[in-house]
C-alpha cells in the first residue's frame, strides 16, 4: 500500500500547521531569546518595542495567569525567564504583532540587561560541580570486580560524542485559536498533544478540558517535537490569550536551530576485559550525559542509554553508570534512538579499542559476543527469539563479507593516499516506552451509514507512514476496502491523554486499540446478523472483502447492508479501543525487570574510502539484514530504515554542534550544519528484511522500525577509523564523533593543523 | 506576513523605511549603491526610488502582477517581500514550503524562467515579467504529471515537507533532459535537503519516471 498521502504531498496540498486559511485578524510573534548562557535578569525594557508599527503585545513571564512551568518529568524548566537565564535562547519575551516583519522588528528594540554568570558547556565538569538532574543510576549485573581478574586483556578508554540537531524540515509551529467560555484550541505541530494540552492548561491556570490540540500531520519530528514542541504552542497560546485573537507562532530556522534542544553529547568512560579466546568476560561504563540547562527527557534518555550499554552483545559481567550532567546548553532532548545510540557507540568503541590491542578485526570480537537465545540483558530480561547471530550470518553470507574483507586489503595495498575501511554493525533495540505507564493508547471508530469509516488515535503522522499504517490495519480488521477508512488527525477531545508518538511505538500501541475497537463493532455486527439472517452461531460468521460469509459460505450480505441493517436496528456503529502493552515491567529500586516487549534486531555492512591527504570520504556501501517481524509495509518500512540510516551516518560524520565556552551555539544554520544530502547517501544501498521471524506483539506481528535502523551508522565511524588506521597505523585515534573530514585531516596529519580545540576558543 | 501593507495601530508611527527594509527593497539592480547608505542619500532616494522592470516601485506596498502556471495575478507586495512569502501569504500557494528562508534547503525551490530558483531568496519585485511555475502548476486538472506519478509509486516522500521542492527540481531536469543519469539527478537535487533521508527513493522515481515518461 502506498503512503496514504503521497498524492495530496506530490500536489503540494497537504495542509501543515501554516497552510490551512488562516483565520481573520491572526496575529504573529517573535521570540526573544536570552544572549548569554547564564545570568541574572536586571531589568526588561520593552516601551521602545510597544511603539513599533504594528505591535499588539509583548508578554513577559509575569504576564502568564497560571504556573509558569513546562517541565514534563521534572519542573524546573519556566515557558518564560523570571530572574535568571540558563541557556542561549532560552525565550525571554515575546512581541505579538499583526505581521512576523513587524514582530522581529520590535523584539530588536526589547533591551534586556543581564548580569552574566559563569556558564558549565562540558558535562565532566557539571558532574564535578554536583550539576546534576535526578539522581545518576547503576544497572549491575554479575561481578564486574572479581571478573578482571580472569581477563587476559583489559582495555580502558574514553568516548567524546557530539548530540545533533534535528533539523526537521518544519521548523516549530503552532497556531492558537481562542474559542467561547475562556476556551482554547491549538494547531500544533507537535509528537506529544497531550504534553501540550496538559501544559497550555498548567500555564493558563485551566482545566485540561478547556484546551484542544489538533495535529494533522509534522513536517518532520525525529523526537525534536516530543517534549521540545511544547514550549512554543505555551507561548502561542499565551499571546492569544492576553490578546483574544488567534495567534500563530512560527520559529525561523536560526531560533529553532538556537533556542531547541538537541541529541544529548556525550561523554564516557569505559574499562573493558576478555578471555584469550576474544569472549568479553567484563564491561564497565561511565555516561555523563550533557543534559542541558534543564530535564526536559533527559533522565529518561539517560535510562535507554543503560539499558543499551551493551549493544546486542551478551557480557556475564556488567557495570553501567550514568548522570545527567545539567550545562548551560539548550535543553537536550529525544532523537531517534532516545540515549540508545550513545551507548552503543561507547560498545563498539571498546571493542575496537580491544581489538586494535590485539592487532584483530573488530568482527572477531563481535561475532564472538553476540546475543543468543535466553542470554540475559543487564537489566535482568532474558532475550527471547534473539536475531543477532542469525542478522549477523544472513548479512556476512548474502552480502559476502570474506570477499568485501579481500576486497578492502587489496584496495590498501595497491593505493597510498587513498585507503578504504570497512566495519560490522550488529544492533539490538528495545521496544516499548521504557516509562512503563506510558505504554497505552486509545482509539475511536465510527461506522458511517454509507460503510464509510473514521479512525481517530493518539498517534501523530510526521511522516513516518503512521497514517497509512492505521488505514491498513482498521481495513484488515474490519474486512473492508482501504479506501473507506480516514484517519483523523490526532485530537484531544476524541483520543484523551495520549501518550507522545515516540519510541517507535506508535503503530504498535495505537494499531493494537485500534484492532480493538474494531473488533468491538465487529463483533456487534456479527451478533446482529445472526439475529436477522437466523443464524446459530455468531463465531462462524466472518467479514472478507466486504462480503458477509457464515462459515466459509457468502451470506449475500455485504458490507454496506450489513452497516444499514444495524443502523436500523439501532445498533451502536461507534467504539472506543485501548490497549495497553502486557507483561511489561521494570523495577527501577532493583534496575532488574522486563522492559521491552520485545527487541529488533540487526547487522549492517559497510565499506568507506577515505581521501587521507585531504580527510574526505565516500560511503560506497551499507548493505543490511534487517529484523522486520512481519512487515505491515515493506515500501514504507524500507523508508524508515534508510531514512533512518541517513540520520545514524550523519550523526557520525558530518553534523557538528559547535558550541563556544560561553555556550553560543556556532553551527547554527543549514549552512554551517551539514545534513546528508544527495551526494552522501551510499553509492550501493542494499536492505534485505528477516521476515522468518515469529510474529512480535506489534499489530498482526509486525516489529517497530522507526528507530533502530539509526545504530547502522554507528558502523561508518569504525569503518574510517579502519582506513585511517590503513594509511597510519600510529595514528593517535580518539573516539570522538563526529568524525567529520576535517578531523579526519588532522588525525592523520597532526603536524598540519592548528589545534582544533583552539578553533573553539 | 499577511495583510502587512497599511495596517497600522492606530496612533502608532507612520511606517518609516528602515535601512533593513531599504536593502532589501532594493533588489539585484541596485545592490552597487547600497554600499555607502547615508542618511542623505536615503532621503534622495526615498524622493527618488530606484527602477524595477523600468517602472517605479516602493518604498511603500505596490501592486504588482506575476505570471504564476499561466496565470497573471495581481497583489500588493512590499518591496522587502520574498517571492516565497508573496507566494505563500498573499496568494495561498501555500504547496511551496520555506524550510530555512535562507536558500539552504530548497524546500521553497519554484521554477522561474526554466530555471529552478529558491524563492526564499528571491524578491517578488525581481519576479515581475517572469514566467513561474509552483508545484500547483503541475497537476492543474486531475491527472498528475508524471514526475508526481513516479514519487507516488516510488514512495519517493515521508514528511512531505521538502516534496514540493523536491519535485520542482526533478521537474525541471526532466523538462530539459528527458532521460538523466543517476549522477544527473543527483546534481539536479543536490540543493534539496531531505532529513527524512528518501533520496534512495527519490532517485528511484525520477530515473523511473525518464524511462516512462518521455
Ligand atoms: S526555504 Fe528557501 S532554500 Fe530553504
Ligand atoms: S520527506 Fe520529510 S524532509 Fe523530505
Amino acid at each position: 500500500m502506498k503512503h496514504i498521502d503521497a498524492a495530496a504531498h506530490t500536489r503540494g496540498e497537504s495542509q501543515y500547521v501554516d497552510d490551512s486559511p488562516q483565520p481573520l485578524g491572526l496575529l504573529h510573534v517573535a521570540v526573544l531569546g536570552s544572549p548569554l548562557a547564564h545570568g541574572k535578569i536586571l531589568s526588561i525594557e520593552i516601551e521602545d518595542a510597544l511603539q513599533c508599527d504594528g505591535v499588539i503585545t509583548i508578554v513577559l513571564a509575569g504576564d502568564i495567569p497560571g504556573e509558569n512551568q513546562i517541565g514534563a518529568i521534572i519542573p524546573d524548566e519556566h515557558l518564560l525567564a523570571e530572574k535568571e537565564v540558563f541557556y542561549v535562547g532560552e525565550p525571554v519575551a515575546i512581541v505579538v504583532a499583526e505581521n512576523f516583519a513587524q514582530a522581529l522588528q520590535a523584539k530588536n528594540k526589547i533591551q534586556v540587561q543581564i548580569e552574566e554568570l559563569s556558564a558549565v558547556t562540558d558535562p565532566r565538569a557539571a558532574f564535578a560541580n554536583g550539576q546534576i538532574i535526578g539522581t545518576p543510576r547503576t544497572f549491575v549485573f554479575g561481578d564486574v570486580e572479581n571478573a578482571w581478574k580472569q581477563c587476559d586483556l583489559i582495555v580502558e578508554g574514553r568516548c567524546d560524542m557530539g548530540g545533533q540537531e534535528h533539523v526537521y524540515l518544519e521548523t516549530q509551529r503552532a497556531r492558537a485559536v481562542p474559542l467561547e467560555n475562556g476556551a482554547m484550541r491549538l494547531y500544533a505541530s507537535t509528537q506529544s498533544p497531550y504534553a501540550v494540552q496538559r501544559t497550555v492548561a498548567g500555564i493558563l491556570g485551566l482545566p485540561h478540558h478547556k484546551i484542544e490540540v489538533d495535529v494533522k500531520r509534522l513536517g518532520g519530528g525525529f523526537g525534536g517535537k516530543e517534549d521540545q514542541a511544547t514550549a512554543w504552542s505555551c507561548l502561542a497560546a499565551l499571546a492569544a490569550w492576553k490578546t483574544g485573537k488567534p495567534v500563530e507562532l512560527v520559529l525561523p530556522r536560526h531560533e529553532d536551530m538556537v533556542m531547541t534542544g538537541k541529541r544529548h553529547p556525550y561523554s564516557s568512560d569505559f574499562k573493558i576485559g576478555l578471555s584469550a579466546q576474544g569472549k568479553i568476560l567484563a564491561y564497565d561504563v561511565k555516561h555523563y550525559q550533557n543534559s542541558g540547562a534543564a530535564a526536559d527527557l533527559s533522565t529518561a534518555v539517560l535510562e535507554r542509554t543503560l539499558f543499551h550499554s551493551t549493544n546486542a552483545y551478551f557480557i556475564p559481567n556488567t557495570r553501567i553508570f550514568g548522570a545527567c550532567c545539567r550545562t548551560n546548553l539548550p535543553p537536550n532532548t529525544a532523537f531517534r534512538g532516545f540515549g540508545g545510540p550513545q551507548g552503543m557507540f561507547v560498545m563498539e568503541s571498546a571493542i575496537a579499542k580491544a581489538a586494535e590491542q590485539l592487532n584483530i578485526q573488530r568482527e572477531e570480537i563481535q561475532r564472538r559476543n553476540l546475543l543468543c537465545e535466553n542470554d540475559i540483558f543487564p537489566y535482568g530480561q532474558h532475550a527471547h527469539e534473539a536475531r543477532a547471530e542469525k542478522t549477523w550470518a544472513e548479512a556476512e553470507n548474502s552480502f559476502a563479507l570474506p570477499g568485501l574483507k579481500e576486497r578492502v586489503a587489496q584496495f590498501n595495498q595497491n593505493n597510498f593516499e587513498k585507503k578504504k575501511g570497512y566495519a560490522v554493525m550488529p544492533i539490538c533495540f528495545g521496544i516499548s516506552f521504557t516509562t512503563h505507564f506510558l505504554n497505552q493508547a486509545g482509539a475511536l471508530v465510527h461506522v458511517y451509514t454509507d460503510g464509510s469509516v473514521s479512525v481517530s488515535t493518539g498517534g501523530v503522522e510526521m511522516g513516518q507512514g503512521f497514517s497509512t499504517n492505521i488505514t491498513r490495519i482498521a481495513a484488515k480488521a474490519f474486512g473492508i476496502n482501504q479506501v473507506r477508512v480516514k484517519v483523523e488527525s490526532a485530537n484531544t477531545t476524541r483520543v484523551a491523554n495520549m501518550s507522545p508518538s515516540a519510541a517507535s511505538a506508535t503503530t504498535d500501541l495505537n494499531g493494537n486499540a485500534t484492532i480493538n475497537a474494531v473488533t468491538e463493532i465487529v463483533d456487534r455486527l456479527k451478533s446482529l446478523a445472526v439475529s436477522e439472517l437466523g443464524l446459530g452461531q455468531k463465531e462462524k460468521l466472518s467479514l472478507k472483502k466486504e462480503r458477509l460469509f457464515y462459515a466459509g459460505k457468502d451470506t449475500g450480505w455485504d458490507w454496506k447492508k450489513l452497516v444499514q441493517t444495524a443502523y436500523l436496528n439501532r445498533v451502536d456503529l461507534s467504539a472506543h479501543g485501548f490497549y495497553a502493552t502486557p507483561g511489561i515491567c521494570f523495577d527501577k529500586q532493583k534496575e532488574k525487570g522486563h522492559p521491552f516487549a520485545y527487541h529488533v534486531y540487526g547487522t549492517a555492512l559497510l565499506e568507506v574510502t577515505v581521501d587521507c591527504l585531504r580527510g574526505t570520504y565516500n560511503i560506497d556501501s551499507t548493505k543490511i539484514v534487517h529484523d522486520l517481524g512481519r512487515p505491515l509495509n515493506e515500501l514504507i518500512d524500507r523508508g524508515q530504515v534508510e531514512g533512518a540510516l541517513a540520520q545514524g551516518l550523519g550523526w557520525m560524520t558530518l553534523e557538528e554542534l559547535i558550541f563556544d565556552k560561553r555556550g553560543h551555539f556556532l553551527s547554527n544554520s543549514l549552512a554551517t550544519y551539514k545534513v546528508p544530502d544527495v551526494f552522501f547517501m551510499p553509492d550501493d544501498l542494499e536492505i534485505n528484511f528477516l521476515q522468518t521471524a515469529p510474529g512480535a506483539s506489534g499489530p498482526y506481528g509486525a516489529k517497530a522500525v522507526g528507530e533502530p535502523p539509526f545504530m547502522y551508522g554507528i558502523g561508518l565511524f569504525f569503518a574510517i577509523r579502519h582506513a585511517m588506521r590503513a594509511f597510519n597505523p600510529k595514528a593517535d585515534l580518539p573516539f570522538n564523533s563526529p568524525l567529520t573530514p576535517e578531523k579526519v585531516l588532522l588525525q592523520l596529519h597532526p603536524q598540519w593543523g592548528i589545534d582544533a580545540e583552539n578553533r573553539r576558543r | 506576513m499577511s495583510n502587512s501593507q497599511d495596517k497600522k495601530k492606530p496612533g502608532g508611527k507612520s511606517s518609516a523605511m528602515s535601512r533593513r527594509n531599504f536593502i532589501k527593497g532594493l533588489g539585484v539592480t541596485s545592490v552597487g549603491v547600497v554600499a555607502t547608505p547615508g542618511v542623505e542619500f536615503l532621503s534622495t532616494l526615498r524622493q527618488n526610488p530606484p527602477l524595477a522592470q523600468g517602472k517605479l516601485l516602493g518604498p511603500d506596498a505596490v501592486t504588482i502582477t506575476l505570471e504564476i502556471n499561466g496565470k497573471k495575478l495581481q497583489t500588493s507586495v512590499e518591496p522587502r517581500m520574498t517571492l516565497a512569502d508573496v507566494l505563500r501569504d498573499q496568494l495561498h500557494l501555500t504547496g511551496t514550503k520555506i524550510g530555512c528562508d535562507r536558500g539552504a534547503c530548497g524546500a521553497c525551490t519554484i521554477i522561474m524562467a526554466g530555471k529552478t530558483v529558491s524563492s526564499c531568496m528571491t524578491l517578488a519585485l525581481d519576479a515581475i515579467g517572469q514566467s513561474i511555475e509552483t508545484i500547483e502548476g503541475l497537476s492543474p486538472a486531475e491527472k498528475l504529471h508524471e514526475i508526481q506519478e513516479s514519487f507516488i509509486e516510488h514512495d519517493g516522500l515521508q514528511c512531505g515537507f521538502c516534496t514540493s521542492g523536491m519535485i520542482m527540481s526533478c521537474k525541471n531536469l526532466l523538462d530539459s533532459n528527458p532521460n538523466p543519469s543517476l549522477q544527473q539527478v543527483k546534481v539536479a537535487t543536490s540543493g534539496n535537503l531531505c532529513r527524512c533521508g528518501t533520496y534512495p527513493k527519490v532517485f528511484d522515481a525520477v530515473l523511473a519516471a525518464g524511462r516512462d515518461g518521455h
